[in-house]
Formats: structure tokens, sequence, C-alpha cells
């Protein structure tokens, strides 16, 4: 019984953390991005609102919340409303199986600094994102507006293509460490003293190619091309129901895909890695908590440079994408893992 | 001077027995009847001048009533036909030969129809329905003569010269101010409630209705305000999924009448409309304008040195402006927002050159008929010479983010081709033109200011895709860089104290001042034009003597630049629209006047 | 003369290693590091350039006036010169250059002496391009553009510039800058965010103080 409770309290406990973690982060994302963008752009980005514009984000929250609440006319309300929380909950979800750390003792309970370890947490992980297509569509389908339906197609047909591609993309990692559990996954990386980046680069490149369809950044921004779209699916929404769009799309599933590369490429929460030899630490000195700094430091470089790339490249076009999809990355994936199979005994020896 | 000799055109007066060749200073053409008009432009085509300039009408309604300036207009062959008193319209078209480089202006007389010219020229359609939409002209034949500016069921022809400058107030619309928060306006200066007639939604329907007829599955109006117009412009996509399967544009957002107002004021003054025009490019276009008054005036050579390096070097330094305007525009609409605020970067810096040494930044009315408004300020010289030095640095950075990147290339590569075949049919010039391996350039082909004493090279493309005049665009800012260069070593050599405007010799009986009050220009037209960023802005100018000119034709480059785009779009998906139409680069200040 | 662009197709090697993504984003990483190029408008302001097209203003009576056209000027049209106040001399000539001469309203009356003086000069600034040819015309230097260009106001009373102010406007400018050297900016300081890159080394130049309000 006082198990059931003890395991009760620290679900709870850990979904309050992670929500917190996810939504806060998350808008203060948009004040890293302005200012990243702002600096690439030789700007100083928000400057007026607290120190160098820190509170940006609550302002921008509290403007778009009581902004008032618009709805096109010849709209279908429940299907508007659905989008939006089919877009947030799913791409919240992911983080259940994203392991922050290894497992700690604290008062004599064991505690894994992952949600749930389920042992299908990575079909888990493109079943949820496979749901973001059902959020676009609708919100594009509801607004009934013809930009918002160009829009919404887009990024299904992108979805769809890219889908594909990420999971043959994965394969390769998973042959490696013959699990599907996230947790398990880094643990192996640990155990073989190996990032599988050092034997997947491939994949890895696939990975983040898929990651940047699949969260519409550039080059694959295509649902929201201003110049084109205005901003695609979401012209139709108006305050914070505008503003959640772009926090789950830019924000929230950028940082859960980002950290499902991590697990997979960058051994989650362990240190800089040589590949077959060991791992060298240079942050040892914080003691227990050097690998949640891992983890956080890796997530954020990866973050960084999905910026990076935003602001540096031009976009393709539609057909483009799916063609490079189709043709490019998902031979690319499945060479990818005739080569694992060949290596595979290397690693598992 | 690139105009046609009369002696070419002798063997034509045995097919056409009653062709008038008039050659003047200024121009040369053939005066035709309008029955065998059609069959003269034809054979004028076979022969080589296969690139539309420009069509236009003008009014004859008040020479025609007044005996003295009918007498003055025939004394110096201004009118075709003269002996015909009662046909009110003279129409002329201006061909461009690009083998032999020279130009020809055909004219003709009519009361209301003329036969179209859309199955030679698709350009000439697009100046049909402005004549159409200005002056009422019917158009036998023409597929779907619509207006071009105004909506459809607008009930004036405004260019006419029965039309009132002020148009005729028939509607109430007083300001907000008033009906909102009671301010009480009436007999405030200049405030009236009464203008003229504002177009309502039933007659943008009609209008809407008339432009297209629904072949597939949704008509998507893209514009008047959208990001990807770079303006107000009002395009109709009908798309099949997002294929386009026609398009048309419905221009006029910005029309002001500049045509209109170039009638009613004086020579100089109508620089301020210039810049308004292109907005973007406002002192190239100001020197088309000037170099146009000055070459009817007949004082090109007195214009001193100076004032003509100045002119050259502030103009390129222009042309680098609206290049950046458009890079920076471009890599948006693409989705490389950075270069866009790179590009701003730079052109922050020509703003504050232009700023610096005209006191203004966008709208600069600088030059002015027979020199520039004023001298250069301290420090102009070393501050260009700083910026010259690291543009072309900049420029090599931009450069590396796009010209190679792969994304670039598949979104521009074989995207809206222009052959050069389509490049005449279409009448687009500048580089537009230049991208399809065809070098048209005024700077060359007839050099006003300083460009016949500057040494430079003229970019060509080689497919005519959007990549080639992106490139060309690109170099075409090197070679400005290295007009600038020149025009500033020959400036560091002129003294301070040299003219920097002209001194017009006593017998030409010229009043030539810097506010260009009462300039008088004789009788007489001319067509004579500038290459700006966009193209060829040719002025068409009829006088009669007189302070005002008579009729104002602006040839506006990014308008029959503009005409080209259905075409490009035709089975191209939105994400190309954006693309072929940032490649043309047009700006709606022009395209509308 | 003719110069031919073509471009040329990526090689494999470019694009297995991804060079062409390398090459850009070398670029903007280096932006990136590199000083920030902004005016944090409205808390700092450019100071504009001496020939800046802004709000008009009347230069008043001084001492300064161009001679002997002023002279001349005013035995014409029979002026009579009060210092300190406008220096207009009602010819009219602005009017005339103006490419919206309705924007103009001007009207001159008769003092008791018999000599004439401005007493009415309003110039609507909705009308009004900023083109300075007025400005051109004025044969005694009185009407001229001054570097003042936050012009919005939420009237459209407000956007009437009246004799009384174009003379208050006028002597605030005359003390500010008149006495400036006609060169191509006067704060270089200000102008250095921006030009900092292109090292820019103007001689030196005295500096006022800026219009505030």
């Amino acid at each position: 019984m006082e198990s059931v409770v003890a395991g009760v309290v620290i679900a709870v406990i850990k979904i309050l953390v992670i929500l917190g973690i996810v939504l806060g982060v998350g808008a203060y994302l948009t004040w890293v991005e302005r200012k990243v963008a702002a600096h690439i752009q030789r700007r100083p980005g928000p400057m007026v609102v607290g120190w160098h514009g820190l509170l940006q984000p609550i302002a921008d929250g509290l403007k778009l919340i009581t902004k008032e609440d618009l709805f096109p006319r010849y709209g279908n309300k429940f299907l508007y409303n659905l989008a939006i929380v089919l877009a947030l909950v799913p791409a919240t979800l992911v983080f259940a199986v994203v392991p922050f750390g290894p497992e700690f003792e604290l008062f004599g309970y064991r505690i894994k600094p992952i949600l749930t370890d389920v042992n299908v947490a990575l079909l888990l992980v493109f079943g949820l994102g496979s749901l973001a297509v059902y959020a676009i569509a609708i919100a594009g389908w509801a607004s009934n507006s013809k930009y918002p339906l160009i829009g919404s197609m887009r990024k299904a047909g992108i979805i769809i293509s890219y889908e594909v591609a990420i999971t043959f993309a994965v394969m390769g990692p998973l042959i490696l460490a013959g699990t599907l559990s996230t947790y398990e996954i880094v643990q192996r990386q640990i155990e073989q003293n190996l990032w599988y980046i050092w034997v997947q680069p491939i994949a890895f490149v696939v990975f983040l190619f898929s990651l940047l369809a699949e969260t519409g950044r550039v080059p694959f921004d295509i649902q929201e091309a201003e110049a084109e779209l205005v901003t695609g699916f979401t012209v139709e929404y108006g305050g914070m129901k505008f503003g959640l769009f772009p926090l789950v799309e830019w924000y929230v599933e950028v940082l859960s895909l980002s950290a499902i590369a991590v697990v997979l490429f960058f051994g989650g929460w362990s240190p800089i890695n040589i590949p077959f030899m060991g791992f060298v630490d240079p942050l040892f000195f914080l003691g227990p908590f050097s690998p949640y700094v891992w983890f956080l430091l890796k997530v954020t470089v990866l973050f960084l440079f999905i910026l990076w790339l935003h602001w540096t490249l031009p976009r393709y076009r539609i057909d483009q994408i799916t063609e490079i999809a189709w043709k490019v990355m998902l031979p690319l994936a499945l060479i990818n893992i005739v080569l694992t199979a060949i290596i595979a005994p290397v690693v598992w020896r | 001077m690139p105009w046609a000799k009369a002696e070419d055109f002798v063997e034509l007066k045995e097919r056409f027995p009653e062709l008038e060749i008039v050659e003047s200073g200024n121009s040369t053409s053939l005066h035709i009847k309008k029955e065998s008009l059609i069959e003269l432009l034809k054979e004028l085509k076979n022969r080589g001048f296969k690139l539309f300039i420009d069509h236009s009408v003008v009014d004859l309604k008040d020479i025609l009533e007044k005996e003295k300036d009918f007498r003055n207009a025939v004394k110096e062959n201004l009118i075709a036909f003269p002996e015909d008193r009662l046909s009110r319209f003279q129409a002329f078209y201006i061909l461009y030969n690009v083998d032999e480089k020279k130009r020809v202006m055909v004219k003709t007389r009519t009361d209301g129809t003329l036969p179209t010219v859309e199955k030679l020229w698709f350009a000439g359609k697009w100046a049909e329905r402005e004549c159409y939409d200005m002056f009422g002209i019917e158009y036998e034949g023409h597929e779907n003569l619509v207006r071009a500016f105004m909506w459809d069921t607008y009930p004036y022809f405004p260019l006419r010269k029965d039309f009132p400058l002020e148009g005729f107030p028939e509607q109430d619309l007083p300001s907000l101010n008033e009906v909102l928060w009671g301010d009480r306006l009436e007999g405030t200066m200049n405030y009236e409630r009464k203008h003229a007639i504002v177009p309502t939604l039933e007659d943008l329907e009609i209008t809407e209705k008339k432009r297209l007829k629904k072949k597939a599955q949704i008509v998507l109006n893209w514009g008047p305000l959208h990001p990807g117009t770079h303006g107000t412009m009002w395009f109709l996509f009908d798309l099949e999924g997002e294929r386009i399967v026609q398009t048309d544009v419905i221009l006029g957002q910005l029309h002001r009448g500049v045509e209109k107002l170039a009638e009613n004021e004086m020579y100089n003054q109508f620089l301020v409309y210039t810049d308004r025009m292109d907005y973007l490019s406002a002192l190239c276009s100001n020197q088309a304008w000037v170099v146009a008054i000055e070459r009817i005036l007949g004082i090109e050579e007195d214009v001193p040195e100076k004032a003509k390096y100045i002119r050259t070097m502030m103009s390129e330094l222009q042309r680098i402006n609206s290049h950046l305007l458009w890079l920076g525009t471009y890599a948006l609409d693409l989705g490389a927002l950075t270069v866009f605020l790179y590009a701003f970067k730079e052109r922050e810096k020509i703003m504050d050159i232009l700023e610096g040494i005209t006191g203004a930044r966008l709208t600069i009315s600088y030059p002015r008929v027979g020199g520039v408004r004023m001298d250069l300020p301290e420090g102009a010289l070393e501050v260009i010479r700083a910026f010259i030095k690291r543009f072309p640095k900049e420029l090599s950075d931009w450069e590396r983010i796009l010209t190679r990147n792969r994304i670039w290339l598949r979104r521009n590569k074989d995207v809206g081709v222009i052959t050069p075949e389509d490049a005449y049919f279409y009448g687009v010039t500048g580089p537009v033109v230049r991208g399809s391996g065809i070098p048209y350039d005024m700077r060359k082909l007839e050099p006003y200011d300083a460009y016949a004493e500057v040494d430079f090279d003229i970019p060509v493309g080689d497919v005519g895709d959007c990549y080639d005049r992106y490139l060309v665009r690109i170099e075409e800012m090197r070679q400005s860089v290295r007009i600038v260069e020149q025009c500033l070593s020959k400036l560091e050599k002129i003294p301070r104290s040299a003219p920097f405007f002209a001194e017009v010799p006593k017998e030409k009986k010229l009043k030539l001042t810097i506010d260009g009050i009462g300039l008088k220009v004789p009788t007489g037209e001319i067509y004579s034009s500038g290459e700006n960023p966009r193209g060829e802005l040719g002025f068409y100018v009829f006088s009669m003597g007189g302070v005002k000119p008579y009729r104002v034709k602006v040839r506006p480059p990014s308008y029959y630049n503009l005409s080209i785009y259905p075409h490009l779009m035709k089975d191209r998906v939105i994400a190309d629209a954006v693309t072929i139409l940032a490649s043309i680069d047009p700006v709606v200040g022009e395209t509308d006047r | 003369m003719i110069k031919r662009v073509t471009a040329k197709p990526l090689s494999w090697l470019e694009r297995a290693l991804f060079i062409d993504f390398i090459k850009g984003l070398s670029v903007t990483i280096r932006h990136a590091f590199s000083r920030t190029i902004t005016t944090h408008y409205p808390y700092e302001k450019l100071t504009p350039p001496k020939r800046f097209r802004g709000f008009f203003a009347h230069k008043v009576v001084d001492g300064n006036e161009p001679q002997p056209a002023y002279d001349e000027w005013v035995e014409r049209f029979k002026i009579e010169v009060i210092p300190g106040k406008s220096r207009c001399v009602v010819c009219m000539l602005c009017k005339r250059a103006c490419p919206v001469p309705q924007l103009f309203e001007i009207e001159g009356k008769k003092l008791e002496n018999g000599r004439r003086v401005v007493s009415v000069f309003n110039m609507n600034l909705m009308l009004c391009t900023f083109c300075g040819f007025c400005v051109d015309a004025c044969p005694v230097d009185c009407l001229y553009q001054t570097d003042i260009h936050e012009t919005a106001s939420y009237t459209r009373k407000d956007s009437i510039l009246d004799l009384e102010l174009l003379e208050k406007i006028g002597k605030d400018w005359q003390m500010r800058r008149e006495n400036e050297p006609d060169r191509i900016w006067i704060d270089d300081s200000q102008r250095d965010k921006l030009w900092h890159e292109n090292k820019v080394k103007l001689p030196e130049a005295e500096i006022r103080g800026r219009h505030e309000w």
C-alpha cells in the first residue's frame, strides 16, 4: 500500500516537474530564439521589458491572453478548439519517455528520472509524433479558409513522408541497442562505451532532417511560409490560441525530438565519449548532478544548432521536400540499416 | 541617339502608299492610317523591331480646338495626318530593333477605336488595357478588354482632357476624426468632405469576376494585402491542388494618376511625382526625367561635368540600394530571413549617404533640370569611399549564404524561364531581359550623364530562369560599385568651387533656375529613357510650349515586366509564385502610377 | 563589355559533406559574434544632417540676411523689417514653386506707416511632399527645412504650421544648428554604431545639440 502511495506521489511530482520544465522552458525558448536570431542579424533583440528583455515572454503571454478571441465565420468551433488540444497534448506527452539522468536513491526509494520507462518508448514517440498531423489538418479544415487549408495539407504531406524516414533512421541505433526503451538505450551506450553518433552518422543526418521537417523548422517551414501563405494554418487563429501553435511546434516538439536525438545518438546523460575507450567528464565536480547537466547541455547545443540552421538557410518547396524524403532520406536510412547489420557484432562484442 | 533613320523605311512606301516618314531631332516616326496599322507593325516586327517598348494615346482635344496651337503642332510635325480634324486621339507605338539597336515610333489617328496588337505583342495587350481605362479607346478584337487600374464600373476616362484634375467630387467621405471623435474640422485648411468616388465591395466583386473565369478547384485571392506581393497587388490564382491553372492580376490599388498630374505641373515640379513612382529608386527616376527634359531643351551639353558625375554616382548608389531591397525581400520570400537584415544593414548606410547629401532618404528629388540641387557636402566623398571599399566584401558574404546553397539552387534553377522570344513578346526590360541573355541596357545604348565616360560591363544570363536573374542583379551591384569608384576618383579631382548647375547661354532664352519656376519647353515631343534598376523607364513628353507639358506618358518597366507573370505562373505551384514575382521585382508605385 | 554570368552545378563532394551549408553557417556565426548595429529608437536618436528636409521654419531677422538680395526684396515689396520676426517678404515664390500650391496660405497686411508685413503664413503639412522646392525658391533665405522629423499628431489641425510656430522653430534651429558646417552628418559618434565596420574617418566638427520634443 505504502509503495503504491509513494509511487503515485513520485509520479505526480515527476509530472509536475516535467510539465513545469516543458511549458516554462518552452515559453522562455521564444526569448532564446529571438535573441539568437537577433544577434545573427546584428540586432540586440528584445531589450526593453526587463534586463535584456528577460520578461518579454511574460509580457507576450499577457498580451496574447488578453487579446480578443476571434473566430472565423462558418468555421467549425469544436474542431477549431480541438486542434489546439490535439497539438499540445501529444507534443508534451513525448516527455513521458525522456530519461533525464541515471537512477538514484532518495529516502529509500529508487527513482528513475523518467516518467514511464515503458519498453516500447520509441514506438510511443513516433505514434505521438504522427498524431500531430491531425492537429494541423483539423486546424486547417476548421478555419474554413483557403490559406490554412493549403498550409495544413502541406504539413500533412511532410509529416507522412518524414514519419517513414525517421522510423527507418532510428532502426540503426535500435539494432545496436537491442531495445526500444529509451532508458535502456542510454544504458547500453554507456555499457558499450560508444555514442551511436560515431557509427551512425547517416542515421543522424536523416534523423536531423526529419526532425526539422516534423517540427516545421527551416528549411522545411513551408506550412507557414509567411511569404506565400502568411502564416499557413494559423491564419485564422488569434490571441493565445495562435500563440500555442508555434510554441508547440517550434519549441516543445523541437525540444522533445532533440531530447530523443540526444538519447539515441549522444548517449543521453553520459559525458564526452571516446569511442570504445570510455568517458571523460570535465564536469565531475558537480557530483551527482553532472549527468543532468550533461543531458541539458546536449539538448541545448542541439537546439541552438537548429536555431542556427533556421536563421541561415532558405526553405524548400513542398514537392522538393517530399521528393527528398522518398528519394534521398528513405534510401539512405535503408542503406544505413544494412551497414548497421554489418557493424553490429563489433559493437555488441 | 538610337533612332532609326528615314532611309531605313523608304521601301516600305511601296507597300503602304499613305505612309509618312518624319525624322526630327528627337525621334523618327512613321505616320500610318489606322486601317493598315497592324500590317505595318507586323512588317516592322519581321524587320527586326521585335521588342515592344510602349504604346499610348494623346488626347488632342485642346489642340484641335485652338487654331494657334494646332498650327504650331503641325509645323513641328507632331500630329499625324493633320488634315483629319475630327479624330480626337493620336496613338503611338514605340518599337525597338534588337539587332540594329534602334528605335522607331509609329503614330496613327483615331476617334475612339483601334485594332489590337495582342497577337503581335502581349505587352501591347496590357498597354491597350491602360488606354481603354484612361481614354476609353475600344480595341477591336481584344480578348479581354477590362480596365487596367480603375474598377470596372468606374464611369469616367481620367486622362481625357475634359476630365478635371481633381475629378468630380460626388461622394461624402468625412474624416474619421470628425465622425468618431467629433472634431470640428469644417473650415480647416484644405479639408473637404466631398471626394471623388471610391469603389464599393460590389464594384470590386464585379472587377474580380470579369478577370477570371474559374476553371479549377479554388480561386485564391493573393493580395491586395499580402506579404509576398511586395505592395498592394491583387493576384487571382485558379488552383488545382497547389498547381496554378491560370492567373490574373488586378492592379490599381496605388493608382494616383501621375500622368494626369504631370499635365498640370511645371517640368521641375513633376520630379516630386517621379520620386513616388518607383519609390525604391527615386534618384534613377529623377535622373531619367531630368535627362528627358534636358534633351528636349537641347541643353544636355551645357550641364556641368560635376553635376553629371554626381548624378551618375548617386543613381548608381541608388541602384545598389534598390537591388539590396530586392535581394533582401527575395531571400525573405524564399525563407532566408537573415539575408534580409544583412541587406538592410548596407542599405541603411546608403540611406545615410543619400540623407546627408540630399536631405531625404526615400523621395529624393535631388537632380534638377540643368544640374543638381546642391553641391556635395563635406565628407561625402570620404564616406562613399569607405562604403564602397567594404561593400564587395559584404556582397560576397551573402553570396556564400545563398549562391551555391543547394536549396537556393533548387528553388531558383529552371523556375520561371524566359526565352528571348518571350522577352520581346512581353516587352520586358532591365535585369529580367538581361537574365535571358539580351544585353539591353539604356546606359550603354543611349548613354546619358556620365555613363559614356565610365567603364562597366553589362551582365547577362544564360537560360533566363530566376537563378540567372539573381546572378545578373548581384553582378550589377558589383558593376555599380565600379562606376561609383570611377565617379569618385573623378569628383575628387574636380575642385569644390566648380559649378554644379548649368549656365545656359543667353541666346537660348531659357529661364533655368534651381527651383524651376517658369521653365518653358518649346513645342515638340521626345521619348527618352533611363535605365532604372527595374528596367527601361521611359518618358514620352509631348509639349505644346509653355511651362507645363501637354501629355506625359511614363513607360513603367515594372508594368511590362509584370505582364509576363501570368505566363510564367502557368502550371507552377504557389511556392513558385513568390520566387518568380520577386525575381521580376515589380514596384507597385510604378506599375500603378 | 558583356559579362556572362552562369551557374555552376554543385559537386558531389560539396553535396555529401554539406559544404554549401557550412559556408553559410560560418557567415552567420561570424555575424552573431559581431557588434550590433542598431540604434535603440526611441531611447537613442540620430541627429539628422544639416540638409535634412523635415519640418519647415522661418528664419528671423537677425542681421545675417543674404545681402543685397534681402534689401532689394524689402524695398520692392515695401516690407517693414522687425528684428526677431520672420524675414518673409510675401513674394509668393514658395507658393509658385510648390507642386501642391494649395497647401500655402500667405497673406500680408498693411501697417499704419504704409509698409507691409506678413500676417498669415499657413502651411498644411498633410499635403506637403517635403521636396524642398519652396526652400530653393525663397529669395531671402527665410523659409527652409529643419531637422525635426517626428511629425505625428492626433488631429488635422496640428499638421498646419502657422507663422508663430514657424518663427519659433526657426529661432530654435538658428540657435542650435545654423553655424554648423555643411557636413554629411554631424553626429559621428552616433553614426559609428552602423559605420564602425567601414572605418570612416571624417575631419573634426563642432556639435551643438539636438532638438528634444
